[in-house]
């Protein structure tokens, strides 16, 4: 076993296919031992080299097995990372020491912040990002993460045995069985196969099997799924056409520069690679009704839209928009694909027209009217699985030791993907180690109404993060992710860097004593008015006036503030985070009151277990109806507080469910309490045994 | 643990449309820190009213209504003037009591109030205490919630909780049916949906504002109908006389297939006697739903006159059988009328099948919507005949043109009101009233922050709140529909 260890390092090194030393050594080592892992992660895309590399970091021995590993880190739609609500989600992958973020800081070619105006709640942090270098830093991230070992290789099947009689599941996933035949065993398995399970590809009226461009999809492992009894749904998403950069009239259309100075993704890092002036530009340009008219004339030659398959409510594609919103000009954006390449991306465009018709329709726009298609655009089809099948944990509840993470949960975009890779990365570790699950409740982050909603609600169109699904938005926001996630990430999954921690633990007691200290600081308003000139304090009431409050004006910042009462506000503004962090905090000083109040309702309910096992369709000590039988069935809720959000279940259940659990409670305190009792009712009964 | 909970059943009571929404999107939380009241005494003629509060700021309210500096003795019954402490105007000389907790039923900080038994002191008793800060009308089966939550009550007491909380959502679903009907329904329908819209536009700009291409002007358009609605709600408040009838006392609704004889019913039972419907041989005679405040057995009830269910007629009469469906969701009591000579016919074996078996197929815990069967015009069965029919459910026999049968059917309808009156939550409307009210106020005082805030994420915040309060009126309010809206009205996504 020796010779894996450090494998990561060795692959490193040698970066052609057929000097990966697993696929030989199952087949050809003298030694009769089959490979074996403690976690095994399905797919290199972003959840999948998110998982991976969060069960390393978690200690465990870890396999990544990917169909080719040169498209490891592969981004196949957007050049982008980020945006609203996805910036979020970001920084709380950064948060729990993972990957994305800290890789855009080193590959992005544009960064800006969207909502800049609109509250640093909201604030989404995004970039372009160069793919070439992100799938190189990418790969020289997963290539030299200890304890990862990454091979070769379209997996077919599962190898399933026995339950664990202490956890729910028919079976017990133990390892695949690869195409070649060859077996690689595991004591967990994460799939992150994303679009490849049964995938399409459209473009016009053709359709031909793929995962990707260009890529086989997995239909083994679909059928075993489905043979499994997984309930699986069809979901279609798409891509826009690629244009040659030299081919497209920039002088014409409305430049969009960077953010200067640019704000990084991670937690760790005080700048990006790249000075804002050598960054790249966008462009941005709109649809006319030629485009309309070369959509609406050609529907008939367009299966991807015909098909009845889910697209989402929102407009992914360009044949959408039209339809959905006639006679109205769409923005595209032209987006660089990175530093030396010479595509464009051309974001808003996506489309299923046959290649000549899309060429003719990019023609109509302006600047470009003379733009060659590199590449056309294609609709993707591919099978999902209903995420009610899975636990907060990401495990899914027909296998054990199984976990789901990223597109095959029904979700759209590299950061939902990213998000739940690590959670499914985490628990596949924490399993092995037979510690109990890491779970981010929706009180917690993004993250966790993320894998809130698709569990207990499912999703029939692919999910995407909004801030506005989060009802905690004003506590859950991208500056704070390091104090909700980082210190639970470092003591509960172990997931964390000692570095990480130390500096989040610093941060979170400098947060607290500042707003401490501004709390305490208080002036009549009058004083405070000679003190900070240009801001006038509008209180009714002759009361003095806190620190904290004047802080809460957008024209005073910790740095105006200090200057008016340098002892002791001066040494907060020596660290220029801590001193945007602590403005952040007084705006939303009065509304997290009010809300923490609620946050800790929604935990208790949270904190109420319901038990694993129980059988809700044959149940009798509890009286619920049949629907709602029926739903808390599939969905198999954890928590009371989970039940409680399924539509359909009453209040009247949920009471039913909480006095059922308290008297199971009991039961089982009064079992603890007489352990002895137990112990010589089991012995007489093996005597008994023995005696027939 | 509760205060989850304690939102579920208030979503539950809140209206029709979904049972079991999500968590609502910001209203303030009923947790445990907060003071609630409630009418705790049944309805009906009745000589004192007790007023309940629970929670930690019972002594301040306590202290507010009785202008008095210190608290009356623990558990001791004092006599106190009432007054309002808004306008210093005398409400009631009452008897209170005040059990400091833990040693009160709740375990809480409680105060009972036993006031004289007009709707108009109760009604003014009941605002003064909404408009003590901190306090806030009781959510279904909340003060008997508290007990347990403090442990006043063991785990066999609670089995009957599940019961309660359906019965008195259900029984507040009803009110709540009842008040939108109206007028005020109406207004609340309106404001909850322009302000969703508005929510939801200033949603879209916040999640899509700089990505995608909204139209100009979101957010300007949010601002004015924001504007709008606050006018709109302030006025409402300001003119309390514009709060809609009250509909007071139990709701019974007579109701079954055409010409069985409802409208007849309705004549004999009211003891003004004075004709209410006309009434002809000929079936579909009434159309509309004819209401009339009546005594019954000493109980005030609200008799409503209903059309007589049947498919297939011209648009008018239609109108009045949806008319009457409506009106039997809303019901209380429901005395289902059959011909008795006519059992076999279609449109009384359906009415069998649809009305009668689907309330009697409720067991009687599940839900306090009661009926009595009555088969009319007996006088036209033979003597000698076995009865109308073996599996028919329990049910009474009556002659409204004999007059056969109807001290039997007035024993029974007192019987029934007895039970549906004793149930303090049932129909309260003056309870009703005062949520309302504070639930208008507290969408009120959020859209103030509305305005103030410049930044947009403390906006919406204000928006989600002020929309909580108004769902909590008019049901719904998940994530969801915003998202609806958003994908609607706007191009969005990438």
């Amino acid at each position: 076993m020796f010779y894996f260890r450090g494998c990561g390092r060795w692959v490193a090194a040698s970066f052609t296919k057929q000097q990966f030393p697993l696929a030989r050594l199952s087949s050809d080592s003298a030694a009769p031992r089959t490979p074996h892992f403690d976690v095994i992660v399905i797919g290199g895309g972003h959840a999948g080299t998110e998982a991976a590399t969060a069960a390393a970091r978690c200690g465990s021995r870890t396999l990544l097995l990917t169909h080719r590993v040169d498209t490891i880190g592969q981004m196949s739609c957007n050049p982008s990372f980020g945006g609203i609500g996805k910036g979020h989600l970001m920084r709380e992958v950064d948060a729990l020491d993972g990957l994305c973020s800290r890789i855009c800081d080193q590959s992005g070619v544009h960064y800006k912040v969207l909502n800049r105006r609109k509250g640093p709640a909201v604030w989404g942090l995004r970039a372009q990002i160069d793919r070439k270098l992100y799938k190189q830093n990418m790969q020289k991230e997963i290539l030299n993460t200890p304890l990862l070992t990454v091979q070769e290789g379209a997996v077919e099947d599962l190898i399933l045995t026995e339950p664990e009689p202490e956890h729910t599941g028919k079976c017990r996933v133990s390892g695949v069985v690869l195409v070649d035949g060859s077996t690689v065993y595991a004591e967990s398995v994460i799939l992150t196969t994303g679009t490849f399970l049964r995938g399409m590809i459209v473009i016009g009226l053709e359709m031909h099997p793929a995962g990707r461009l260009g890529d086989h999809p997995s239909i083994g492992l679909a059928q075993t799924l489905e043979k499994l009894g997984f309930v699986v749904g069809r979901l279609k998403t798409g891509t826009p056409p690629r244009i040659a950069k030299d081919s497209i009239n920039f002088s014409i259309l409305n430049k969009q520069t960077p953010d200067n100075p640019s704000v990084p993704f991670s937690f760790t890092n005080e700048t990006v690679w790249i000075k804002p002036e050598d960054q790249l530009p966008c462009y941005l340009t709109h649809t006319n009704p030629r485009v309309d008219e070369i959509v609406l004339k050609n529907l008939h030659l367009n299966s991807h839209v015909k098909e009845t398959t889910r697209g989402p409510r929102y407009c992914p594609s360009i044949e959408s928009k039209v339809l959905r919103f006639p006679n109205r000009l769409h923005q595209v954006w032209l987006e660089p694909e990175g530093m030396d390449s010479d595509l464009i991306y051309p974001q808003g465009l996506s489309v299923t027209l046959p290649a000549e018709l899309q060429e003719k329709m990019i023609t109509c726009i302006r600047g470009l009217e003379k733009a060659k298609v590199i590449q056309p655009g294609y609709g993707v089809q591919y099978d999902y699985l209903d995420p009610r099948q899975i636990t907060p944990s990401l495990e899914t509840h027909l296998v054990q030791r199984l976990f789901f993470a990223g597109q095959i949960n029904g979700t759209t975009g590299y950061e939902e993907a990213a998000a739940q890779g690590v959670i499914a990365g985490i628990n596949a570790s924490l399993r092995v180690s037979r510690k109990p699950p890491f779970v981010v409740s929706r009180t917690e982050g993004y993250i966790g109404v993320l894998i809130d909603d698709l569990t207990t609600l499912g999703t029939s169109e692919p999910y995407r993060m909004f801030t506005s699904r989060v009802e905690f938005r004003l506590s859950l926001r991208p500056d704070n992710a390091d104090i909700r996630l980082t210190l639970r990430g470092y003591k509960d999954a172990g997931c964390v860097s000692q570095q990480r921690y130390e500096r989040a633990c610093w941060m979170k007691s400098s947060l607290e004593e500042g707003i401490s200290v501004l709390k305490f600081i208080e002036f009549s308003s009058s004083k405070w008015k000679n003190l900070i000139p240009e801001v006038s304090i509008s209180t009714s009431r002759s009361l003095p006036v806190r620190a904290l409050d004047v802080l809460k004006y957008e024209e005073v910042d910790m740095d105006s503030l200090a200057k008016a009462v340098p002892e002791p506000l001066k040494k907060y503004t020596k660290c220029r985070e801590l001193a945007e962090r602590l403005k952040i905090e007084a705006t939303y000083e009065s509304v997290l009151f009010h809300q923490l109040q609620e946050i800790k309702g929604v935990q208790q309910d949270e904190a109420l277990q319901l038990p694993k096992d129980i059988d809700y369709l044959t149940i009798r000590d509890v009286s619920l109806s049949h629907e709602v039988r029926e739903k808390l069935h599939f969905s198999r809720p954890q928590t009371i507080g989970a039940a409680s959000r399924i539509p359909g279940v009453t209040p009247a259940a949920i009471i039913n469910l909480l006095r059922f659990v308290k008297t199971t409670q009991q039961r089982q305190a009064a079992m603890n309490e007489s352990p002895k009792t137990d112990q010589c009712l089991r012995d007489a009964d093996r005597l008994q045994e023995r005696q027939l | 643990m509760w205060r989850g909970l304690w939102t579920l059943a208030a979503q539950a009571a809140r209206g029709p449309r979904r049972l079991c929404t999500r968590r609502s999107s910001g209203a303030p939380a009923p947790g445990s820190g907060a003071t609630i009241f409630a009418l705790s005494s049944g309805q009906g003629r009745c000589g004192i009213a007790v007023i309940r509060t629970s929670g930690p700021s019972s002594g301040h309210a306590l202290r507010i209504l009785t202008a008095a500096r210190d608290l009356p003795p623990a558990r001791h019954a004092s006599l106190r003037l009432l007054s309002d402490p808004r306008s210093g105007e005398p409400l009631d000389r009452a008897l209170v009591l005040w059990f400091p907790g833990p040693r009160s039923f709740t375990g809480e900080d409680c105060v009972e109030f036993h006031v004289h038994g007009g709707p108009a002191v109760v009604s003014g008793v009941l605002q003064a205490l909404g408009s003590v800060p901190g306090l806030r009308p009781a959510e279904a089966g909340e003060f008997t919630r508290r007990a347990f939550a403090n442990g006043k009550l063991n785990l066999t007491e609670v089995e009957g909780l599940a019961d309660l909380i359906h019965a008195e959502t259900e029984a507040q679903r009803r009110q709540a049916l009842r008040q939108l009907d109206g007028e005020l329904g109406h207004l609340c329908c309106g404001w909850a949906e322009t302000l969703t819209k508005a929510l939801a536009h200033v949603e879209a700009y916040i999640d899509f504002g700089e990505d995608d291409n909204l139209e100009e002007g979101v957010l300007e358009q949010a601002d004015v109908e924001v504007r709008a609605l606050e006018v709109a709600l302030g006025a409402h408040l300001q003119d309390a006389r514009r709060g809609q009838r009250l509909r007071s006392g139990a709701h019974v609704v007579v109701t079954g297939p055409p010409n069985a004889g409802k409208s007849s019913l309705g004549e004999g039972a009211g003891p003004s006697r004075k004709p209410v419907s006309i009434v002809s041989p000929e079936p579909g005679t009434t159309r509309d739903v004819l209401e009339t405040p009546v005594d019954l057995a000493g109980f005030p009830v609200l008799l409503s006159d209903t059309a007589g269910l049947r498919e297939g007629v011209g648009p008018v009469e239609q109108e009045g059988v949806r008319r009457a469906r409506d009106r039997l969701e809303q019901a209380d009591l429901i005395l289902a009328m059959l011909d008795a000579s006519d059992l076999a016919s279609p449109s009384s074996c359906n009415f069998l099948a649809t009305v009668v078996a689907s309330v009697g197929a409720q067991s009687p815990s599940d839900s306090s919507q009661r009926l009595l069967l009555v088969l009319n015009k007996s006088d036209l069965l033979s003597r000698k005949g076995p009865g109308p029919r073996p599996d028919l459910p329990p049910h009474l026999l009556l002659s409204c043109l004999t007059g056969e049968g109807l001290d039997g059917l007035l024993e029974a309808l007192r019987k029934e009101l007895a039970a549906v009156c004793g149930d303090p939550s049932t129909g309260s409307p003056l309870l009703t009233r005062a949520r309302h009210q504070h639930h208008l106020q507290g969408c009120l005082d959020a859209l103030s922050h509305y305005k103030q805030s410049k930044d947009l994420a403390l906006a919406a915040e204000a928006l989600r709140v002020a929309r909580g309060h108004l769902t909590q009126l008019t049901g719904g309010g998940g994530t969801e529909e915003i998202l609806d809206i958003i994908f609607r009205d706007f191009c969005v996504g990438k």
